[in-house]
């Protein structure tokens, strides 16, 4: 089974955004921070990453950077999955190597779509 | 009936009616709470009190215009960019530069049959762009048509909400071809202007639309009675130019009558018309003729039969 590791600071889009990607047939991982992330992928690296823009300390632009430039860092489906919602900021998540882009709020369907899109279903 | 809906059981089978005479869709009774929902926000929308109160002025007028409005809102169907994908693939490999390499240097028109609230026209202008190299030459307009509706209206509009614009449609699709306006998103004028939209009643005499190369007609025939679907295809049939393509949806064939159009090998769902539209068959008891193989083999067989005497 496929693994997809969630990070975002609130745990509830945490909560939600892993029941409906569980639906779909993935295994679920979480962390609250992007350091907690990295340490989890340096261990093991999941196959897709729902990460959020905003978070403290390390935010998840420069998450994504710091994880393309790891080993097998360039193997995960990143999707980005934020409130950010300017055409510039979505940019600079693709050119920073993110596969796809959630805009916050989302549903199921949404989700589904988007993992579709990236290949994953 | 579900608890708590207001509509008299009486008008709900008098809609039923309506809806299938008008877009020729069976409603279920499991349709009645979409329904309420429905037609409670075109009631609003159209200014009426409530529900009831427009459902009266409904069959006591007699209103063509809100005859429509009601219908088009209760067939009404939830869609999303580049739905049913396979569609858009045919279209991209097989359909598009078959076409090119026919009419290179000329123009050709595409219908987005039954297209709601536009999604489907735009996927394939977006879809055209993101060929133009490959298609160099050729000028491609694209027609959307459907019931006059909201959907229509915001179709016309290419005015999209966040969740919309999340659904079937690539993230560098929306960056490169719309803009952002608030929480909505817009189609942009480069694209806007390659598609016309239409309101057309989609069982009438079809007369009306121009022909084209191609005809998209995706995800509705199951929703139509056997004799709706009839008479949509026929009325297709002959809007569809000599060699040019039907596409239909995933699962959706022509299966008992081929109007006119040939099955293109390995792509189903996808017809190419005939040169020539199918001879009139005129029923006339008094002349015999062979009309199939198994005829002809049959008459050979007699003749063996009797020289062999």
């Amino acid at each position: 089974m496929k693994t997809c590791l969630i990070i975002d600071d609130s745990r509830m889009i945490r909560r939600i955004a892993g029941r409906i990607i569980k639906d779909l047939g993935f295994d679920t991982d979480e962390a609250a921070t992007s350091q907690d992330a990295l340490e989890k992928c340096q261990i093991e690296m999941p196959d897709v990453i729902l990460v959020d823009w905003n978070m403290p300390v390390m935010d998840g632009y420069d998450f994504l950077k710091a994880l393309r430039s790891q080993k097998n860092g360039d193997t995960p489906t990143v999707l980005f999955c934020t409130s950010e919602r300017d055409v510039s900021r979505i940019m600079d998540a693709l050119s920073a190597g993110a596969d796809e882009y959630i805009m916050k709020p989302f549903d199921s369907d949404i989700i589904e779509s988007k993992f579709h899109l990236a290949g994953l279903i | 009936m579900h608890h708590g809906l207001t509509l008299a059981p009486s008008y709900y089978e008098a809609l039923k009616r309506l809806t299938l005479e008008l877009a020729g869709v069976k409603l279920g009774t499991d349709h009645a709470f979409l329904v309420e929902t429905r037609l409670a926000t075109l009631a609003q929308r159209e200014g009426f009190s409530d529900l009831n109160t427009m459902i009266k002025e409904l069959f006591n007028t007699g209103q063509t215009r809100l005859a429509i409005r009601v219908v088009s809102s209760l067939v009404e169907r939830d869609t999303h960019f580049y739905r049913d994908q396979k569609s858009f693939k045919l279209l991209k490999s097989h359909v598009l530069p078959h076409l090119h390499r026919i009419h290179k240097g000329g123009k050709i028109r595409i219908l987005s049959f039954g297209c709601m609230s536009g999604q489907e026209a735009y996927g394939i202008a977006m879809t055209v762009d993101r060929m133009k190299d490959q298609l160099k030459g050729l000028q491609i307009d694209i027609v959307g048509v459907d019931y006059p509706s909201q959907a229509l209206e915001r179709a016309q509009a290419g005015r999209y909400t966040h969740f919309e614009v999340q659904r079937g449609l690539p993230i560098r699709d929306l960056i490169e071809y719309f803009d952002r306006d608030k929480e909505d998103w817009i189609i942009k004028p480069s694209i806007r202007k390659k598609v016309t939209f239409k309101e057309a009643h989609l069982l009438s005499n079809l007369n009306e639309l121009e022909d084209f190369h191609v005809i998209l007609f995706r995800g509705n025939l199951t929703h139509y009675t056997g004799s709706a679907q009839v008479r949509v295809l026929r009325g297709l049939s002959t809007r569809v130019k000599a060699f040019g393509y039907l596409i239909l949806g995933t699962g959706e064939t022509l299966e008992h009558i081929n109007y006119g159009f040939n099955t293109v090998a390995r792509a189903p769902g996808l017809y190419r018309k005939r040169e020539d539209p199918p001879e009139e068959i005129i029923e006339d008891p008094t002349i015999k003729k062979p009309t199939d193989k198994k005829t002809f083999e049959q008459t050979k067989r007699r003749k063996r039969k009797m020289i062999g005497k």
